[in-house]
């Protein structure tokens, strides 16, 4: 007898059907979480929690603890550095946000001042900006954010905070749930698994789980990839004009690449960040401003499609093609938040759907199921003597 | 005697008592046990019912907790049985050392219970406790080498489970 050829795990991701899935399952679960995102953002930080914790709690075990006696040690130190924090980092991060307040209404003007500056003398440059009347509609606009008809997005910005307080705080709740019990649910949901599927189920909730850990590992390294770019770019840029020490422009790049894991709103944020500190820095200095806003425009450039694919992309094992069409499709179904959940969702559903078609497309697995229910109908008939 | 009643550790499970006295995990301390635990997943088996095919790529060992399995091999007319497998012994542990395709097809032949242990997740387990990975990655070794050396000596392939 001839052995049969079996389905590979490539060969299961060749079928349209399953590609269509993945992308049409990715961009649902980002309208679905868009739409429960008050609940959907804790799980989502709790999961993330989870995989940048549970590492830690593997050493401990490595070093001979228990998993629940490593957990408690976790949750001791995390109790210890919580409240170190609050005695002593928040106190002055306090003192420095009501600095930061008091010298802000200072800070808008002088930063008001610069800006007309400098869109003075691009317009005396451009005509075609003077007859836009650049320079005097950014005023109006500063204006009105620093003469006190921006208060209101300083309401909004509390209403914000109040809102999502209790969401948040719902975060090492979750999280500890989710390290103490997370061997436990796979279990239970392992039974609920028919034994023909068994070993392909275990199968995939390992390639998750690795696909997960994966992307962590992505990002970390994208953001250390930022971190350098945007941190030598920043201290060459101002090396002329001695603005920024080697490490405060390495903490600015480390900032704005912070900001990066939003994409593109996060480097904008960043980059108007940077722009500001160097306004402030060098007033005078026009050509630095600009180098700055061409500096994150080129870094912006290389993540999309430089550093992002060889890093996460890379990771989730996905043509950078695909990488960059779901950030752009995730960005426009759901925002900011679409933006954010589109590479973890795909790398996901890509596993889902590789299983769900070396199970689906795999006759005998599906032929040993239907036996199982044959064996026992057979055997309900016996008791009942049918 | 109460209070040193107390402070004795209460009795092994007896399914890990059956797990410590296969031959994979002959070597596991009663702490060892408690950890793989974690890992095994029960399974229960109707008489006929497959547990895997020959062919298939393996992902685990099965250890019988009861009944009995029959291991069979496609021969040049018919299937041919291979051996008969019953409580306290394992099956398919070729696959906790890579994903090949299993070399027989078991199957229960009355109704059964088995724990299984998944490659992926021994893995794991052996990252976090590199002693109790080494102990049972020699005692595959260890039972894959005796199964082999009997094949080399044509005790039989109806012996080599055994």
């Amino acid at each position: 007898m001839s052995e049969e050829p079996r389905l590979s795990h490539e060969r299961s991701l060749e079928h349209p059907i399953i590609w269509v899935g993945v992308i049409g399952a990715t961009l649902g679960s980002i309208v679905l979480l868009d739409r429960v995102a008050w609940l959907a953002l804790p799980l989502i930080l709790a999961v993330v929690l989870y995989y940048l914790v549970q590492p830690f709690l593997v050493r401990l075990q490595h070093a001979g603890v228990l998993p629940n006696q490593a957990l408690m040690i976790f949750l001791v130190l995390a109790s210890f550095v919580c409240v170190v924090a609050s005695l002593t980092v928040l106190p002055a991060m306090f003192n420095s946000l009501a600095r930061f307040q008091s010298e802000l209404p200072d800070t808008m003007q002088r930063l008001t001042k610069i800006a007309s500056e400098f869109l003075q003398s691009v317009e005396n440059r451009l005509p075609l900006a003077k007859r836009a009347g650049l320079a005097s509609g950014m005023e109006a606009r500063l204006d009105f954010f620093a003469q006190g008809k921006g208060t209101q997005f300083a309401g909004d910005a509390a209403l914000f905070a109040f809102k999502w307080l209790p969401s948040l705080l719902l975060v090492p709740f979750l999280t500890f749930f989710f390290l103490r019990d997370a061997a436990a649910f796979h279990r239970l949901v392992m039974r609920a698994v028919p034994n023909a599927f068994f070993e392909k189920t275990l199968l995939l909730f390992d390639r998750m789980d690795r696909q997960m850990r994966a992307y962590f590992r992505g990002m970390f390294w994208l953001t250390m990839l930022d971190t350098v770019t945007l941190g030598l770019g920043l201290w060459l840029l101002g090396l002329g004009q001695n603005i920024f020490s080697f490490q405060h422009a390495m903490l600015l790049g480390l900032i704005c690449a912070v900001f990066a894991w939003v994409p593109y709103v996060g480097t904008a944020v960043g980059g108007v960040i940077a722009v500001c500190v160097c306004a402030l820095q060098a007033p005078h200095s026009p050509q630095l401003i600009m180098g700055v806003v061409f500096l994150f425009l080129g870094v912006r450039l290389l993540d999309e499609f430089l550093y992002t694919p060889m890093t996460v992309g890379r990771a989730l094992h996905m043509h950078p093609l695909v990488t960059v069409m779901m950030i752009f499709a995730g960005g426009m179904l759901g925002g900011v938040y679409g933006l954010l959940l589109a590479m973890p969702l795909l790398g996901i559903f890509t596993v889902l759907g590789q299983m769900f078609g070396e199970i689906w497309f795999d006759p005998r697995l599906r032929a040993r199921h239907s036996a199982r229910n044959l064996l026992e109908k057979r055997l309900a008939s016996n008791d009942l003597e049918i | 005697m109460k209070l040193w009643n107390f402070l004795r550790p209460p009795p092994l499970d007896p399914k890990l008592k059956v797990v410590g006295a296969t031959a994979i995990f002959r070597d596991c301390s009663r702490q060892e046990l408690e950890i793989l635990k974690l890992y095994l997943h029960e399974r229960h088996y109707l008489a006929g019912e497959i547990v895997f095919d020959e062919g298939e790529e393996g992902e685990g060992v099965y250890i019988v907790l009861s009944g009995k399995f029959v291991a069979t091999r496609k021969g040049m007319l018919k299937r041919k049985k291979i051996g008969e497998i019953l409580p306290g012994e394992c099956f398919g542990e070729i696959a906790l050392l890579e994903a090949t395709p299993r070399l027989a097809t078991v199957v229960a032949e009355e109704s059964s219970v088995v724990l299984a242990m998944f490659r992926p997740e021994l893995e794991r387990l052996a990252e976090a406790r590199p002693r109790l990975g080494f102990k049972l990655a020699m005692q595959v070794a260890r039972l894959i080498a005796v199964r082999l050396r009997r094949m080399v000596e044509g005790t039989g392939e109806s012996q080599v489970l055994s």
